[in-house]
């Protein structure tokens, strides 16, 4: 063969290569029609709704109870394993605790690659060295490290494509979310509400890793919001934007919640309503710019978190089609708000024993309680701090109708104290504690979201910490804090099926199928848990 | 069953804050490890000359001090300590002057800012002047003394082992029930005030269970009492060592361990109360109280 036919048939060749082996091209389009593939599982959330919902129906009411494990992956770090894989064209993509990574072959689970980038020694994350998941566009995964970086690495190698510094570590910027990409962009947003951050949301270049722009979740002197911030408690104001957002392509709009003002239990130290923390923002995908915003808890002394998965549904609201923004909120009201403009259209508890608002007044502001303020000697408010649900996903399914939310029966003791800011220390302005003698809880719950009235209740013994996912086989799965992973039937909620993982769940699982094959994903502990139907493909 | 245990509960109930149990060694700064070592070091020099003197705190009584070290005490220690340093579920009692890990300035200089090994008291990345502050919030409420019982240790030893049951539920080295706390640290961990409220009032306080080390989150079971109804409406009265949706593992009263599938049960019943009845002076008088007392504070363990 003459060089000459060499360059002839190289080409032809790699056409064959790129058409062939499925696509492995993960392309914006692709991601905007992600519900329509869901042998894949694209996006942390499954969809740029947010639903975490999946058409695949083979495993369902009927069969559940035969499911069984498929393979197992043994990460190298114990607790809690939030991670939401991302499976594209039969490669199961995960990210660990400790700024690890992986990828995997989705049939087998035997790893391909395996990536960390070091820990340096005095990195902060709050709440454990964890982290959430990549985001995938063309051949690159995307993962916003603990460190306050952004990295792309090649899909294929796991390589370093680049790294960005989005924020300085020692001031206890971090990381623990899964990107989420738009059109050419990657959006993170960075955590450090206990330790007196000034909360970002960022978006960077996919192709190069340049920033695109930033959106303050504090506003600085000048900018609208500000003056919600007595003296100087803004620069340490917290704030923090630490779970993925939602994006509706038609508005073009983010949809990205915030955290807790900092610090979190002695608002005498930040007087105002500190925006724009512990709210919902809605932002232009390609400036950044605010489009509106909607705050949940307006100076907030609870830790009330807005840092919930924004489930967004095109639907009828009394009459009229609108875009509605369904949020299961920490503070234990379920919202539903116009993603177009951020009206208030129903706030309804979701947490019978709310003790720190009576309800949410039709100015769209909580009717705070008296005497659910944290004080020196302690003040018992529910929910508690962790909140009446939190980070962990809710789904929503078309087929039900309902929208599913894990939930915390509890309250906490919450003190104050006055704190001064320390770089890099813990700035929280006292504790919260355990109520003496009062046994905490949970539940895995089922909404009609357009009157929140609760259809179903399963108890979980502890109050949870992982979420769900809803299927067309009529199913919703989720794991609980004592290590068990369920399916239950989504019209009634029967438990139809569990297993003991061992290990208690911190995240929410995922579907996606391989030759006419679906399973089911779900990490605990250590350990990346894939379960089947016994056999092959059963249709 | 007419058993007299006497369990041993906790002031206060905490779940560590979100922060708290951080692998504290990354926090841990090297100006510290450096001030430290100074502190070692004089430590040294202080031996080697053949003196007791030790770094001493600058703060001691300063007013400021204190109420910088009882605000840094709320926001840091009392999920381990309780709120008022009373002890809580997984931290001793700091008032009581007994200082199981060395009581000098500089000791517990050192213990805060190293941590214990072997137990769950982490190091803190604190700033000297802070932990100063917290040793100047220590030595105010503590009562600076090991607090003196009055009583008589060998007769407090035979109530244990003899006429107050204490031994048929707890054990110590080894030796004694298993259905309550063991007890073979308790006066090391533990204030007198507390010991007396968990043996006159034993369902003020619950102890706590088994703590999950992968999951920082979730409650520990507590010493609360729990009622297994089987199928054919037999109880069986225990404390649940463990416990989910689906099934409960249960320390009966009769010592053993009964294990039990929830789908196989009528129900199951939880009671806030301890299993261990109290001690009220009809049964335990003040004299044979402080006996006792002077018996289970010299339960230390194999700490110094």
């Amino acid at each position: 063969m003459n060089h000459s036919t060499v360059r002839m048939v190289l080409p032809l060749l790699g056409l064959v290569f790129c058409v062939m082996p499925g696509r492995s091209q993960v392309s914006y389009d692709r991601i905007l029609k992600a519900s329509e593939e869901p042998q894949n599982w694209l996006t942390y959330s499954g969809s740029y709704k947010s639903w975490r919902y999946s058409t695949l129906d083979q495993i369902n009411v009927s069969n559940a109870r035969n499911l069984g494990v498929q393979w197992a992956f043994q990460s190298a770090s114990l607790g809690q394993f939030e991670t939401t894989p991302l499976v594209i064209d039969g490669v199961l993509y995960g990210t660990g605790q400790d700024n690890r990574a992986f990828a995997l072959d989705a049939r087998t689970g035997r790893p391909i690659w395996r990536y960390q980038r070091r820990l340096p020694d005095k990195v902060q994350a709050c709440c454990g060295m964890v982290n959430r998941g990549f985001a995938a566009l063309g051949e690159t995964l995307f993962m916003a490290t603990l460190d306050a970086h952004v990295v792309a690495l090649d899909m294929k190698t796991g390589n370093l494509v680049w790294d960005v510094a989005a924020a300085d570590y020692r001031e206890s910027y971090a990381f623990t979310v899964a990107p989420l990409v738009v059109k050419d962009k990657i959006i993170v947003g960075v955590a450090g509400g206990e330790y007196g951050v000034r909360g970002f949301i960022d978006a960077y270049y996919a192709d190069s890793g340049k920033r695109a722009w930033r959106f303050y979740t504090v506003p600085g002197p000048g900018e609208p919001g500000h003056e919600t911030w007595e003296g100087d408690s803004w620069k340490t104001g917290g704030a923090p934007a630490w779970i993925t957002g939602s994006y509706d392509p038609e508005l073009n709009l983010i949809f990205w919640p915030t955290g807790n003002p900092s610090p979190s239990n002695n608002g005498a130290q930040r007087k105002g309503d500190n925006l724009y923390s512990s709210s919902m923002l809605a932002l232009d995908a390609d400036t950044g710019k605010l489009k509106w915003h909607y705050q949940f808890t307006p100076h907030d002394l609870h830790d009330y978190d807005a840092t919930q998965i924004p489930v967004l549904l095109d639907a009828p609201w009394q009459g009229q089609m609108r875009k509605l923004l369904l949020h299961a909120n920490r503070n234990g009201f379920l919202y539903v708000l116009d993603g177009t403009n951020g009206e208030l259209l129903s706030a309804k508890p979701f947490f019978p024993r709310l003790t720190w608002a009576k309800e949410i007044g039709s100015d769209g502001r909580p009717v705070v309680l008296p005497g659910s303020e944290p004080t020196a000697e302690g003040t018992r408010t529910c929910p508690g701090a962790l909140g009446a649900t939190n980070w962990f996903s809710p789904s929503y399914s078309p087929q039900t109708e309902l929208l599913y939310v894990a939930v915390a029966e509890e309250c906490d003791v919450f003190t104050n104290a006055p704190q001064k800011y320390h770089e890099g220390h813990d700035f929280l302005g006292s504790v919260y504690v355990a109520v003496p003698r009062e046994k905490p809880w949970g539940a895995l719950r089922a909404f009609d979201p357009f009157t929140g009235e609760q259809k179903w209740e399963f108890r979980y013994f502890s109050p949870p910490n992982g979420g769900c996912l809803a299927t067309a086989g009529g199913l919703v799965f989720a794991g609980d804090s004592d290590g068990n992973f369920a399916a239950f039937d989504a019209r009634t909620g029967e438990n139809l099926w569990h297993l003991q993982l061992g290990a208690a769940v911190y995240s929410s699982p995922i579907t996606y199928s391989l030759d006419g094959k679906q399973y089911i994903a779900i990490p605990a502990g250590g350990t990346l848990f894939v379960f089947a139907l016994p056999g092959g493909a059963a249709k | 069953m007419s058993s007299a245990c006497l369990c041993i509960g906790e002031a206060v109930k905490v779940i560590l804050m979100d922060t708290s149990h951080n692998p504290s060694s990354r926090r841990f700064t090297s100006r510290l490890v450096i001030s430290i070592s100074v502190i070692f070091f004089a430590n040294s020099l202080a031996s080697a000359l053949g003196q007791e003197k030790e770094v001493q705190n600058p703060l001691t009584g300063d007013p400021a001090a204190i109420k910088e070290g009882a605000s840094l005490f709320r926001a840091n220690c009392s999920p381990c300590h309780g709120l008022n340093a009373s002890g809580g579920g997984r931290g001793p009692d700091l008032r009581t002057g007994d200082w199981v890990h060395g009581g000098s300035d500089a000791a517990i200089f050192r213990t805060i800012n190293d941590g214990v090994p072997g137990t769950e008291m982490p190091a803190n990345p604190f700033e000297d002047s802070e932990i100063w502050a917290l040793v100047a919030f220590l030595r105010s409420v503590s009562s600076g003394a090991k607090t003196p019982v009055s009583g008589d240790a060998a007769r407090g030893e035979r109530l244990y082992w003899g006429k107050s049951n204490c031994a048929q539920c707890h054990m110590v080295k080894g030796r004694g029930g298993r259905l309550g706390p063991d007890l073979t640290r308790v006066g090391a961990a533990r204030s007198v005030a507390y010991l007396i409220e968990s043996i006159r009032e034993p369902s003020k306080d619950l102890s706590l269970g088994m703590t999950d080390p992968n999951n920082h989150y979730v409650y520990p079971l507590e010493y609360e009492t729990v009622t297994a109804v089987l199928a054919d409406g037999q109880r069986i009265v225990g404390v649940a060592k463990n416990e989910d949706a689906y099934s409960l593992q249960l320390l009966g009263q009769d010592q053993e361990l009964h294990l039990f599938l929830k789908k196989d049960l009528r129900e199951v019943l939880h009671e806030r109360r301890s299993l261990m009845p109290a001690y009220t002076e009809a049964v335990l008088s003040d004299a044979d109280l402080r006996d006792l007392l002077a018996y289970l504070t010299g339960f230390r363990g194999e700490q110094k």
